[in-house]
């Protein structure tokens, strides 16, 4: 059945072959169909070139205590119905620590942008008794940690890699019994100790394929095969693989596709149970009072709590607006207020273009947003005419509504960094700098009274993940929109071709964090500003002025006698196109693809900027 | 379970793993296939398992080396 309509498709050269292959590919959950789906892709790359154009492969290295065929089959094919296509390394049964320390071995001639390292489960083993005191299990437990981060750190340093390390599967059995719980060197518990101590000590650089998770979520029983780790040291299961493969696949995406920041929810039946107008502010089902009314409230309470962790919460409901302001302002048992929602649409416009709407006024793209409805009709037309929203259909039992949106996966952090946490708050101060704005007579008088408070910083670790972040989630004031890892952030510390660094905004309403990102690197003697990035929350602050203020202080001092401004021109990015041209830079290359402008450096005369600078900020902190 | 029909259903085994598959014989050796190797064998087992719906003991299939090992094992254990 899996072959017949791609076998058709195939011999008529027709390429539509390769979407039914990535449709049939992301739908497949087993093991045999994947792996006839991968026989498909290579059957397929011979008669029939995929003519779409696709990013180039990524170099990845797959390395553990394992054999990873076939884990690196389902892996490939997984991402290539995906639209990655990867140039996969694998490395050899239980040689990983060679392979990652080894100061000249494949993986640094291989220069892989992601390794994927398994660490086998039988390294994992407390050597002592099993009722050693529990201090002496847990220093154990903290060392093997810590000696498998010391090899990732040293494959790292090697190659500027991102890591995604595995944790330790569970034991499905053991012949403790209960005492498996009541000491810490047992195989269980000094399992559960070291995949602690990998999360918690993880540095920067690396993620967590977190097995011990999809283990417990699927059973362990099930992820466990003794047979095949005699037979042919296979991690798992045929089941566990393809679930793992499914989780690495996710991993290496993750970083590298636009976050979803907004969320955009209905009302009736899927905020509440009923219908407003029909039912009243009284009969609908919202509360302690049933327990359909529960899980609408545990619903919004979810909302509530991805709100507090950055997301936008937004509407589109087909409602009086008046109506439905009444309920959120009104309603004893709503966990969700007006004033929770940073944008609302009450109409009864189609739902696409009042998405539409939502995503001008909020500054965001439309592949941004998430919207959730109980009506499928209103799911179908979204994803017919708003294709780059994700549309989830909720229901049909509001039981189901939290766990529905989780599984879309659609709001899990890179990382939590602590900017995503202030952003509440900035909100709230961004409506009071707009009323000021509007007590102040001028421009520049408002900007002198918002007294702000700028600090330049180099690359550094600390800031690397919200840096990585700001380069995947800014599309708008943004010159020539290149996304960076974390780990390709870190790679830029101290480099002596490059010019980076970061600024840091506050004023007396707030801090911004952190807010803008330059990165240039030489080219004889002029130097290219490779990534200039802004957070939208900034603009008309003349941030801009002073950050070319910085950047041409820091050429003259490293001898540039000229800067070079590049735009590359996206859907997103007009907001920047006379950026150089109104700073006073030159033109010397303009085709539609690409601008380029220069500075003479000695020329420049330090723009006025309202900003103070805060005392060596240019320290190292 | 006949030979016969064992070998019928492997062929459609064979045709699903196979970028180029192989035309089943009892003396076709895995040697004879390029694209037989190591790897592939790990999958074919599964495959050949899943399709057939047993467990092949642990051990069993490192002594096959053409397909007529793998017919006789099959219609050996499925009975």
């Amino acid at each position: 059945v899996t072959g017949a309509p791609l076998k058709a498709l195939l011999e008529a050269n027709d390429p539509k072959f390769w979407d039914e292959l990535a449709v049939r590919t992301r739908a497949a959950s087993e093991m045999e169909v994947l792996l006839e789906l991968s026989v498909w892709r290579q059957r397929g790359l011979k008669r029939l070139p995929d003519a779409r154009t696709r990013p180039s492969p990524l170099r990845v290295a797959l390395l553990g205590g394992y054999t990873f065929h076939p884990l690196a089959t389902l892996l490939t094919q997984i991402l290539h119905g995906d639209g990655l296509e990867m140039q996969l390394q694998v490395g050899d049964f239980d040689n990983y620590v060679a392979e990652l320390t080894g100061p000249d071995g494949e993986l640094q001639t291989f220069k892989p942008e992601v390794i994927v390292v398994l660490p086998g489960v039988e390294r994992c083993r407390y050597g002592g008794a099993i009722n050693d005191p529990r201090s002496k299990v847990e220093a154990e437990a903290v060392a093997v940690a810590a000696e498998l981060l010391r090899w990732c750190q040293t494959g790292h340093d090697l190659t500027g890699a991102e890591f995604i390390l595995a944790n330790h599967l569970l034991p499905a059995r053991d012949d403790l019994g209960e005492y498996r719980s009541r000491t810490a060197a047992s195989d269980w518990t000094f399992r559960k100790l070291v995949n602690l101590e990998l999360g918690l000590r993880l540095p920067p650089f690396g993620r967590i394929c977190d097995v011990e998770f999809l283990c417990h979520r699927l059973g362990a029983t099930a992820c466990a095969d003794a047979r095949r780790w005699f037979e042919s040291k296979q991690p798992g299961s045929p089941l566990f693989l393809v679930r793992l493969a499914r989780e690495l696949a996710w991993l290496i995406r993750h970083g590298r596709q636009t976050p979803r920041k907004v969320l955009v929810t209905d009302l009736d039946n899927t905020l509440w149970g009923g219908v407003l107008a029909d039912d009243g502010l009284e009969g609908i089902e919202l509360g302690s009072t049933s327990p359909r009314g529960e899980a609408f409230r545990a619903f919004q309470q979810f909302l509530h709590s991805l709100k507090q962790r950055g997301v936008l919460l937004a509407i589109c409901s087909k409602n009086e607006e008046a109506i439905a302001f009444e309920a959120l302002d009104r309603h004893p048992e709503m966990a969700l207020r007006r004033e929770d929602f940073a944008a609302m649409k009450i109409n009864w416009q189609p739902k696409p273009d009042n998405l539409r709407v939502l995503a001008d006024e909020l500054g965001l793209g439309l592949d941004s947003f998430v919207f959730v409805d109980d009506n499928p009709a209103e799911i179908e037309i979204v994803r017919q005419f708003a294709p780059q929203v994700e549309a989830i259909r909720l229901g049909p039992d509001p039981a189901d509504y939290i766990a529905q949106v989780q599984d879309a996966r659609c709001f899990e952090p890179r990382a939590i960094t602590a900017e995503d946490t202030l952003r509440a708050g900035q909100y709230r101060a961004e409506a009071q700098r707009r009323e000021l704005r509007v007590a102040s007579s001028d421009l520049e008088s408002y900007l002198q009274s918002l007294e702000m408070v700028g600090t330049f910083r180099d690359i550094q670790a600390v800031d690397a993940s919200r840096l990585a972040q700001l380069t995947q989630r800014t599309n708008q004031f943004n010159l020539t929109t290149r996304r960076r890892t974390e780990a390709e952030i870190l790679g830029l510390e101290r480099r002596a071709d490059v010019v980076a660094f970061s600024f840091r905004l506050r004023d007396r309403f707030g801090d911004h964090g952190l807010i803008a990102l330059l990165i240039a690197g030489a080219q004889d003697e002029t130097l290219e500003v490779d990534t200039w990035l802004m957070s939208c929350r900034v603009l008309s602050r003349q941030v801009e002025e002073t950050i070319l203020n910085q950047l041409v202080s820091r050429a003259k001092e490293r001898g540039f006698g000229r800067i070079r401004g590049v735009y590359l021109p996206t859907a997103k990015n007009g907001l920047v196109r006379e950026l150089y041209p109104r700073l006073g830079f030159t033109p010397t290359v303009e085709t539609p693809a690409r601008c380029e402008w220069e500075l003479v450096v000695k020329d420049y005369a330090d723009r006025p900027s309202p900003i103070r600078l805060r005392e060596g900020s240019l320290e190292r902190e | 379970l006949r030979e016969n029909d064992v070998l019928t259903r492997l062929q459609e085994v064979f045709d699903r793993l196979f970028v180029d598959p192989p035309k089943l014989r009892m003396d076709l050796a895995a040697a004879e296939v390029p694209e037989w190797d190591s790897a592939k064998h790990v999958e074919l087992v599964m495959a050949v398992e899943q399709e057939f719906g047993v467990n092949l003991p642990v051990g069993e299939l490192l002594g096959i080396q053409q397909v007529g090992d793998l017919v006789k094992l099959l219609a050996a254990t499925v009975g």
